[in-house]
């Protein structure tokens, strides 16, 4: 039994489970062009949605994941097209709103299911190699994550990724060329939700299910999104890895709340020190 | 004055007249308490306004001035045993402080990203305050963490209408500065750039000092209304950092209009009173909050206050042209 090597391996399952939300983010800030706080709620959602499943007694993590997905797609296409696409030009409207959002799912999960954390079963090991676990949660969403992470890759490589790439670098000559610039905004935003759901529905088994669970992947992404781009699939998963390594170990070697505390610090820092920085991205502009 | 400001004023009349008379109308003390809180609430939101309304930064993270003040009341009078008046005092310059270096390390930064970093910050801080435990008597509690830290106050206990009476004159005379401010020189300065930061400087506004300033106008009142709940409540917890207590600021504002300073005070009270004072549990106060300011800025986007003004402007203007 290795517990360093134990976190490490846990801190890489978690960390690309991460990478998930954080490439999710970095779409909607690319082609959307807002920054999304209520990123998180989404992961908390698929969370409880395999939380609830569980107690029903379907424990399989693709049923968890499948249910999340759809779930947060309609919601995603909702707040996307209802809320987000008609205020995205009021940063004041899209950040207070879309953390009201998290806010709003917060309470509704804390009167739902409590303000307490609840936890599912991680069910039996799918491995051991000289006394390192590998949990069967972590090697699927692992798995889920390089799979969905490389067809995002492929996709903005490819010709059918030129309209996300259009709207998010040229939407005057997107739009200008007929493609429905509105509707392929809400979609990314429905997709880029799901995902987040998903990584939240695969990660249930391994994190303490609570209403504010959804504000430490809300940061994470947040340094990711800021610190790479939309385009940079590769360095967003590195990123998300290096970062749940980071909050894995600081829960481990000091204290579980540290986590949060050591992301926090990350991105005011990278804000602080790097504010030029930001400015490669699309809300570098003056308003 | 135009005819809005003329308006209000008489409307603010009435409602200042109506508060002054509910205790002598045998009200009973629970809703006498949920008003003296909702007082100082209003407080807290109207320096929101300052900083996130007239000068148009978007704070998230403004619970973190409001708990410094009462953290530094709590542990300068239980811990450190100083006397009330100096610990207030010390809690006001200190919440200055925090906001000073909050507008510094914010000042280079656009929009949203001090929405982030302000967040960020608040989070820091309460995460930090949850987590810490400042003394642990031999018998009893320790102070910290979410228990929090009581305050040593110099009167044994405050009767509930004196403590109702100080609240309201507390919030007229803060209201009064507030609108002070926002329609002095420098709060003019400030709705330039909220305007348009590029016309502002094109103009040589030193954007970065002037910004510095809005926060620290917003700390040292936000510190002023936590040293009010701390003489009122007796206890600094760490809700008092709470991302939910920063969110409710820009909630009332947005809802009441954003950088009117009455439009954030009044709905601050309005609803605190009418949820609290109805019994809804924290939880389904907040998720109300959060669906009230999605309605308002969807539908409304400049609040109670900033859609009446408009709609009174529009009205004025076509009824001088008519007189043409």
């Amino acid at each position: 039994m290795n517990p360093v090597a134990q976190v490490i391996l846990d801190g890489i399952f978690t960390g690309s489970t991460y990478a998930l939300i954080a490439a999710g983010l970095a779409l909607i800030l690319g082609v959307v062009k807002v920054v999304n706080l209520s990123h998180g709620a989404f992961f908390s959602l698929g969370a409880y949605v395999a939380y609830v499943l569980s107690t029903k007694g379907v424990t399989h993590p693709a049923a968890a994941a499948l249910f999340a997905c759809v779930i947060a797609f309609a919601f995603g296409v909702f707040l996307g097209k209802s809320f987000i696409n008609p205020l995205r030009s009021h940063p004041f409207s899209v950040a207070v709103g879309s953390l009201g959002f998290a806010i709003l799912f917060e309470q509704a999960a804390q009167i739902l299911w409590g303000p307490h954390p609840v936890s599912i079963g991680a069910g039996p090991p799918w491995a051991v190699v000289s006394g390192v676990v590998v949990r069967r949660w972590g090697a699927v969403s692992l798995l889920a994550s390089v799979v969905v992470l490389l067809g995002l890759a492929l996709l903005l490589s490819s010709r059918w990724g030129l309209p996300i790439k259009l709207v998010a670098e040229e939407e005057e000559v997107a739009g200008s060329v007929g493609m429905d610039v509105e509707k392929i905004r809400y979609l990314t935003f429905g997709f880029a939700s799901a995902a987040a759901a998903v990584a939240g529905a695969l990660l249930a088994p391994a994190v303490s299910i609570a209403p504010t669970m959804g504000r430490v992947p809300l940061i994470l992404s947040l340094i990711v999104v800021v610190a790479s781009g939309m385009e940079n699939v590769g360095a967003i998963f590195l990123l998300a890895v290096g970062l749940g390594l980071l909050s894995n170990l600081s829960a481990y070697l000091v204290s579980p709340q540290w986590s949060y505390v050591s992301l926090l610090s990350v991105i005011c820092l990278l804000l602080v020190l790097r504010p030029m920085g930001l400015s490669a991205t699309p809300l570098g502009r003056d308003y | 004055m135009d005819g809005f400001q003329r308006k209000a004023t008489g409307a603010l009349a009435l409602g200042a007249g109506l508060l002054l008379l509910l205790p002598l109308a045998g009200v009973d003390l629970f809703l006498l308490d949920v008003l003296t809180t909702g007082f100082l609430l209003a407080c807290y939101v109207g320096s929101w306004d300052i900083v996130g309304g007239v000068a148009g930064q978007i704070s998230l993270g403004h619970a973190l001035f409001f708990g410094t003040s009462t953290y530094a009341c709590a542990l300068l009078t239980s811990l450190a045993g100083w006397p009330f008046a100096a610990a207030a005092a010390s809690a006001i310059l200190l919440s200055t402080v925090a906001a000073a270096v909050v507008g510094t390390v914010s000042a280079r930064l656009k929009g949203p990203f001090i929405a982030l970093l302000t967040l960020a910050l608040g989070e820091l801080v309460h995460e930090v305050m949850l987590g810490q435990t400042f003394f642990s008597p031999r018998e009893g509690y320790s102070w910290g963490g979410e228990g929090g830290v009581p305050v040593t106050l110099p009167w044994k206990a405050l009767s509930p209408w004196a403590a109702y009476y100080l609240g309201l004159l507390f919030l007229f005379l803060a209201a009064l500065g507030m609108t002070r401010i926002a329609r002095s020189k420098e709060g003019l300065i400030w709705t330039a750039i909220a305007g348009s930061e590029l016309t502002a400087r094109a103009s040589g506004v030193d954007i970065a000092r002037h910004k510095r300033r809005a926060f620290l106008a917003a700390g040292a009142l936000a510190g002023a209304a936590g040293v009010g709940f701390a003489a009122y409540v007796g206890r600094a917890t760490s809700a008092d950092f709470s991302l939910e207590l920063s969110f409710q600021a820009a909630t009332f504002s947005a809802i009441g209009g954003r950088g009117t300073i009455v439009g954030p005070v009044l709905t601050a009270l309005a609803l605190h009173a009418v949820l609290q004072g109805a019994g809804f549990p924290p939880a389904a106060r907040v998720l109300l909050y959060a669906l009230a300011l999605l309605l308002t800025l969807r539908f409304f986007p400049e609040g109670v206050a900033g859609t009446l003004r408009s709609r009174l402007r529009a009205r004025r203007m076509v009824s001088e042209g008519a007189d043409r």
